[in-house]
Formats: C-alpha cells, structure tokens, sequence
C-alpha cells in the first residue's frame, strides 16, 4: 500500500517540482511522468536487484534515457526533464540526517549517514553519465549509419 | 566577425543559461560554438559556478576577452529552453548582434507561474514528501499548510537579506517550530514525517547529484564549488532546526 501511494506522490511531488523550475505546457507531463517512473524502477529493482545503490543506479540509467528520448520529441535539453524527474531518488532525508548528526555531535552516526548520502549521490550521478554517453553514442552510430546508407 | 559587441552578447546567453541552471558543460560549450560560428581563430572560455571567463583570438590577430561574475542563480528551465534553442539558432545562422540582443531580452521578460500557483505548490510538495515518507493524511494536511507558510516566509525573508545560510537558518527554524506546536496540539502526528517534507523544499538534495555530475564530467572545480555550497545549505538547514530543540528544551526526541 505504501508503495502505490509513494509511486502517486513520487508524480506529484515531481510535478510540484516542474512547476517551481518553471516548466511550461505538455513538458510537465513528461516531467511528471518521470518522476514516478524513477521511483517505480526504484520499487521494482528491489524485488530482483541486491543492494540499494544498484536500485538508484539502474532507475536513474532509466530516467536519463526517458529525458533524452523525450527531449528528442519536445526538441528541448533533456535537462528539463531529468531535472525534475530525478527528484524522487535524490538523497534529500539522508543529506538531512547527515548534517543533524553532525550537529548533534554524533560522530559516529554523521560519518555512516555522510557515506551513505554520498553514495546515493554518486549512484544516481553515475547512471546519469552512463546513459547520456550510451545515448550519445547511439545516436552517433545512427547518423554515422544513416550517411553510409544513403551514399 | 566577433566584434566586443557581440562578444557581450554571447556572454549574456552563457550567463543567462548558467543562472537558470544550465550544466558548466553546456555553458562552454555553447558559447564556444557560437564563437567558432562567427569565425574566431581560436576560443578559450573558462566557466565555473560564479564567473565565466572568455577570451578569443580573430583572424585579424587581435585578441578579445570579457569576463562575467554570477553571483546568484535560480533554475528556470523555461528560459533554459529558449536560451538553448536561441544559441542552435545563432549558430546555423549568424545574425546581427541586434537581432540577438533583442532576442535576450525577449527571454529575460519571460514570467513564471504566478505567486498563488507558487504557493499551492509549496503546499503540495511539502504534503506529498510527508506521504511519500510515510506520513499519514493528518500529517500531510499540517505539512501541507507549512508549506505554504514557508514560502510566505522565504519571500519575506530574502527581502530583507539574500544571504543562503541566513535565509535557511531562519526558514527551517519557522518550519521546525511550526511543526511542533502543531504536533503539541494534536492536529499532525509525527514531528519527523511533517518536517521531512518540507526539508524537501529546501535541502539541496539536487545540487548535490548536479555537483558529483559535474565532478565525474571532469569539471572539477564547478563540481567541487556546488558540492560546498550543498553542503553549507544542508548545515544551515538542521542548524535551524536545531535551535528548535533548544527552544523547545530538548521536547523533541
């Protein structure tokens, strides 16, 4: 039950999101969308994925080829759509606990929940990398295709 | 032929695109592009997240450079989007340094959703984090409300000083307070649900992922600079509400 209301509000929130970032029109759709695709790839990886950080990995892999696809049909930056749509997965709880521990003067806490941030970042950071130099390359065989064909 | 003219105005769509939170990346890269299209010898541009330095060489050998310093940003992926598609434009066509100084200020007047949408938003934001964290509709509602109140307090807030860490201190300060009275009373649940969704608002849980993207692209310095500015933001946010629990004598835990 949890998750159908995670994966609901994972939209909205995303939404809310577009909205504040200024984006107009259908774009917000996409936007939104890809919000709750980037947390239902999350859920999902957990049923057959070992590990947190790999759930982040493989959703935001997803996401950033979702952005780019969708960027190819609006003709805008994917930025637009990854920016909102990535922010499901963003370690914000966890950047907070890091720092209240830190406050706190609960050292040894701050260092595990610092570690454990860090590396969702770097997680959804790298998938993001990944795809968009996968998709650059795919597209730089196509064209590179679609000149030797029509020679 | 780039002219110092025009040089400006090549600056103006970088910068533009930096404020409205284009990647260090794209920045170069764009203005660069627009350079080589008007002929420049040779290109030097140096971006990170507070200045653009841009220095090129003509055919005629005199050497141009202009330099920009940004001092605050706010994403408008609106205005990104036009920018985007006005430096393609600039580049398969050349125009008149008029034509694309006009052009910018088109982008610049371009508005965003007026202040009731913003609030409405605010509100539902912070209420949907506080399900999506596992809240219950009691907790939302109240986190929803102190959404709203947190953007009538960042707005009054930055009018008066614009200073990131003072701003967060006392925004987090007025939600965590907030949050526990309503808490105290009966009306939300858990203290902790409730905030979580509105540190959503504030913590820069996005700048950090943009920041390590920057570092793995190989712009370290803009990567490193962002990570910093995360981190203090992040800092200033459980400072305020630290100073709840002092206000509250430790009522919290």
């Amino acid at each position: 039950m949890i998750h159908t209301y995670q994966i609901i509000t994972a939209f909205m929130g995303s939404l809310g999101f577009s909205i504040l970032f200024n984006i107009k029109g259908r774009k917000l759709g996409y936007a939104a969308f890809g919000g709750m695709l980037a947390w239902l790839i999350y859920l999902l990886g957990g049923l057959w994925l070992s590990g947190e950080m790999t759930q982040y990995f493989i959703s935001s892999i997803i996401v950033t080829f979702y952005s780019e696809i969708c960027a190819r049909i609006e003709k805008t930056p994917a930025t637009t759509f990854l920016t909102a749509a990535i922010i499901p997965l963003v370690p914000g709880r966890a950047l907070y606990y890091t720092m209240s521990y830190a406050i706190d003067g609960k050292f040894g806490e701050f260092a595990e929940y610092g570690s454990y941030t860090v590396s969702i970042a770097v997680a959804i950071a790298a998938g993001i990398m990944v795809a968009s130099s996968l998709f650059r390359v795919f597209l730089a065989l196509r064209s590179y295709d679609y000149r030797h064909h029509s020679m | 032929m780039v002219t110092k003219e025009l040089l400006s105005y090549i600056l103006d769509i970088g910068e533009l695109m930096l404020v409205n939170g284009a990647e260090v990346n794209r920045v170069e890269d764009s203005i660069s592009r627009i350079c080589k299209a008007y002929d420049a010898k040779r290109v030097d541009v140096f971006t990170i997240t507070s200045s653009i330095v841009v220095s090129i060489q003509l055919k005629s050998g005199n050497t141009l450079t202009q330099t920009r310093r940004i001092l605050s940003y706010s994403t408008d992926l609106d205005k990104l989007d036009r920018l985007n598609n006005l430096s393609h434009y600039v580049c398969s066509h050349t125009p008149e340094a008029e034509y694309i100084r006009n052009e910018i200020e088109k982008i610049r007047i371009r508005r965003k959703y007026g202040s009731v949408v913003q609030y409405l938003v605010y509100g539902m934001i912070a209420g949907t984090f506080t399900i999506f964290y596992g809240g219950d509709w009691n907790d939302a509602i109240v986190s929803a409300a102190i959404g709203m109140i947190l953007k009538l307090a960042i707005t009054f807030i930055q009018r008066v000083d614009k200073n990131v860490f003072f701003v967060n201190i006392l925004c987090s300060f007025v939600v965590g307070m907030l949050g526990f009275l309503l808490v105290r009373i009966g009306i939300g649940h858990s203290f902790e649900k409730i905030a979580i969704g509105n540190i959503m608002l504030l913590i820069p849980g996005l700048a950090l992922t943009n920041s390590i993207r920057d570092i793995i692209s190989g712009d370290t310095i803009a990567g490193l600079l962002r990570l910093f500015e995360a981190i203090l933001v992040a800092l200033s946010i459980s400072f305020g509400f630290g100073l709840v629990s002092v206000f509250v004598g430790g009522m919290l835990k």
